[in-house]
């Protein structure tokens, strides 16, 4: 089992395709999961405090306005862990930790610099993309699995 | 500051998304109720939402898969279902995540079709993706070194 | 209880800093609910298609829709609060098309923020507040005449102002530095009580604003306790006798900076801040200090230099009197540094305020430094306006509350009818 970080974090697509094939999905529910489980102070809706933009600084510098870096917090550690990733390059419309064009940019930027084997594709838009979309992840996913063995 | 006392934790909570035309999402429930076990589930407008253990939630996730597996589709949630935190009686709109899977399951049919699909291709066979960094069209090395190679004859 | 104002937020980014909560709790502070408009995916494309802006961030473009359908009626609101990262260039664009469409397209009173992880509830009260003011007490803030014989106390954070009005005329003023809240509050109003020569007792209703409004309005068992946004619009078309049509109102206070766009002496978009003391009147006061005169001799004094003529960067208080001691030592005139001191706090104001703000004539000047003429004279370069400066209009404050109560004589209340 590998561990994967999807990109857009908060595919569905993503987190059912890297799962049917047996690998672990790295996504943002992961970290948000563990906010949540986490007693402290409240600090709704996602008990992401005034720490996480903080703890964003080890990914983005402190002129970099609060949201890139509380997002970076949650993207970051994934990023870290990840042993592989998949990259769907055309989510214009994932919002939340999705919601910030500047941190996508970063996020993408760290991944692709990391050594690891990456997917980078597009959503599929017709039944034939749907065929090659499913048969790269496909591809792709198996093939760590055999790396891995 | 108040303080943060949080519930269900060790749980995990997946989302279960239906869209078959054979199963609807009451059926899905019914049979998840059937094999629950102890494990919470929520039925919603898409599918389900499932709460309990991680090995639990697994192995019912496993068994309802089973049901009609190219058009079941499952995703993590950090938040219990009916959080009210999340929940879009409380907030007045959809919470940001929400319109993320309104536009992928729009496509979700693209992706069953290729689940249906590869199940009879080898692998050799599946089409070529359009590996790209971005949105647009873009000239790849092997297409530009045949049009410089036309140019040149 | 009365019913909950309901704010729509329009933002990028409070979530992942850490201040959605604050957000929260500064709008039940003041008895509003905060609420995200309900769209569907469909018409998000839709409205954010329609509104033309392009914007590379998914919650930006959520944002836009949102606007578009508050603008159109397809979701109904009180008011509108828009709040995105500070720093971020895309937002601030995205933030400032917002906030200029919906006051433009929409009655709905807004107010836009650009946040860090530091800010707290307590920043955003005042802001909060005003904005469900405008949207529950638009009875209150109708009122044009002073009625009977009302006080009004403003609380500022140098000074307190205590004013004593009578049938439409202002009768008693009082002013002292602020030391201790209450005390300093009781000076005032002695002051203008023996002025008026009237008594305490006499007096029919009481109104408090500015930071110390909780405490005074406690102290001096208030009929109103209102922030100085709304008091101070109201104030300034009052004296200005600006009540109909469009107008601006400029405060540079002591501790902070207003700015507001008013529409028939309601305020419609504003601004509070200031970065650092270096745009505000301590920045003068610290001049004056410096140039060894009273505050009141530093306007006339600015009036025959020539701003230009020093170099000025009071961006900071600290480096700001450095430029100025430099200046100083390297021969410049006491005229020219004041007149430049005066340049560089207006220049602050109009770069770091007045963008955002739609500038709307007449623009009245308000507060104690609208009595520095030097300060108007550079204001009115930059705007390239004429400023009008009302009479008292360093009471501005005091008189908008005592304006206002005046709906609250005899236990009843305009709000009531």
């Amino acid at each position: 089992m590998v561990k994967v970080f999807i990109y857009p974090s908060t595919s569905l697509i993503l987190s059912d395709m890297v799962d049917r094939w047996g690998h672990e999905p790295l996504g943002a529910a992961l970290q948000i999961r563990e906010r949540i489980q986490t007693p402290g102070f409240d600090s709704p809706p996602l008990q992401m405090t005034p720490d996480d933009p903080k703890r964003g600084l080890r990914y983005a510098a402190v002129e970099v306005p609060s949201g890139v870096r509380g997002r970076m917090a949650l993207m970051g550690p994934l990023i870290e862990e990840s042993e592989a990733a998949i990259v769907i390059n055309d989510a214009d419309f994932s919002f939340g930790c999705m919601g910030c064009a500047r941190t996508n940019e970063l996020v993408k930027l760290l991944i692709r610099h990391r050594d690891i084997p990456i997917l980078e594709l597009t959503y599929p838009r017709s039944e034939e993309e749907g065929v090659a979309f499913v048969g790269a992840i496909k591809q792709f996913l198996t093939g760590l699995s055999e790396g891995a063995a | 500051m108040k303080e943060y006392v949080p519930i269900y934790v060790g749980t995990v909570t997946r989302y279960v998304f239906v869209d078959s035309p054979d199963i609807t999402p009451q059926t899905l429930a019914t049979r998840a109720y059937e094999v629950s076990e102890g494990v919470m589930i929520k039925e919603t407008c898409f599918g389900l939402q499932v709460t309990g253990m991680p090995e639990e939630v697994d192995r019912l996730i496993e068994h309802i898969r089973l049901m009609d597996p190219n058009h079941i589709f499952v995703k993590d949630r950090g938040f219990p279902p009916g959080d009210p935190r999340r929940c879009r009686a409380n907030l007045g709109g959809a919470r940001p995540g929400y319109y993320g899977h309104e536009f992928e399951m729009g496509l979700i049919r693209f992706v069953s079709h290729g689940l249906d699909a590869i199940e009879l291709m080898d692998e050799q066979d599946y089409p070529e993706v359009k590996h790209t960094r971005t949105a647009g069209p873009g000239l790849d090395a092997r297409t530009l070194k045949r049009l410089i190679d036309a140019e040149e004859k | 209880m009365t019913q909950k104002v309901r704010v729509a937020q329009l933002s990028c980014g409070p979530e992942h800093s850490g201040v959605q909560g604050e957000i929260y709790e500064a709008a039940e502070a003041v008895n509003a609910e905060m609420f995200f408009p309900d769209l569907t995916l469909a018409d998000i494309r839709r409205y954010y298609d329609e509104f033309g802006l392009e914007a590379r961030s998914p919650d930006l473009k959520l944002a836009i829709a949102r606007a578009k359908a508050l603008v159109e009626g397809r979701v109904d609101a009180d008011a509108v609060f828009i709040a995105t990262c500070f720093r971020c260039a895309e937002a601030a664009i995205v933030r400032n098309e917002l906030r200029r469409y919906i006051h433009e397209h929409s009655d709905l009173p807004v107010v836009s923020y650009s946040f860090t992880e530091r800010t707290t509830a307590g920043t955003l009260l005042t802001r909060m507040e005003a904005l469900t003011t405008i949207a529950r007490r638009r009875a209150l803030l109708a009122r044009e005449v002073q009625e009977g014989l009302t006080l009004g106390v403003d609380s500022g954070s140098s000074t307190t102002k205590a004013v004593v009005m009578r049938d439409n005329e202002i009768i008693g003023t009082g002013w002292v530095p602020t030391v201790r809240v209450n005390e300093s509050a009781d000076e005032a109003v002695a002051l203008a009580l023996k002025e008026a020569g009237v008594t305490i007792d006499e007096i029919e209703a009481i109104g408090t604003t500015g930071y110390g409004r909780f405490l005074v309005g406690d102290h001096l068992a208030a009929n109103l306790v209102q922030e100085e946004l709304t008091v101070n619009s109201k104030g300034a078309v009052y004296l200005a006798d600006r009540q109909h049509g469009p107008a601006t109102v400029i405060d540079i206070g002591g501790m902070d900076n207003k700015a507001i766009s008013v529409q028939d002496g309601i305020p419609g978009t504003f601004t509070m801040g200031g970065i650092c003391a270096g745009a505000s009147g301590r920045f003068l006061e610290m001049t004056a200090k410096r140039l060894g005169i009273d505050i009141t001799e530093l306007g006339p004094i600015a009036m025959k230099g020539i701003s230009k003529k020093v170099p000025m960067n009071s961006y900071c208080i600290v480096f700001g009197t450095q430029s100025l001691v430099n200046a100083l030592a390297a021969g410049s005139t006491p005229e020219d540094v004041a007149a430049a001191a005066c340049h560089s706090v207006a220049e602050q104001v109009f770069e770091q305020q007045l963008q955002e703000v739609d500038i709307k004539e007449p623009v009245i000047m308000v507060g104690g430094t609208s009595l520095i003429e030097g300060l108007v004279h550079e204001m009115g370069q930059l705007l390239q306006t004429d400023i009008l400066v009302p009479p008292h209009s360093q009471f501005i404050g005091a008189v908008g509350c005592a304006l206002l109560a005046s709906g609250f004589r005899g236990g009843r209340s305009d709000e009531s009818v």
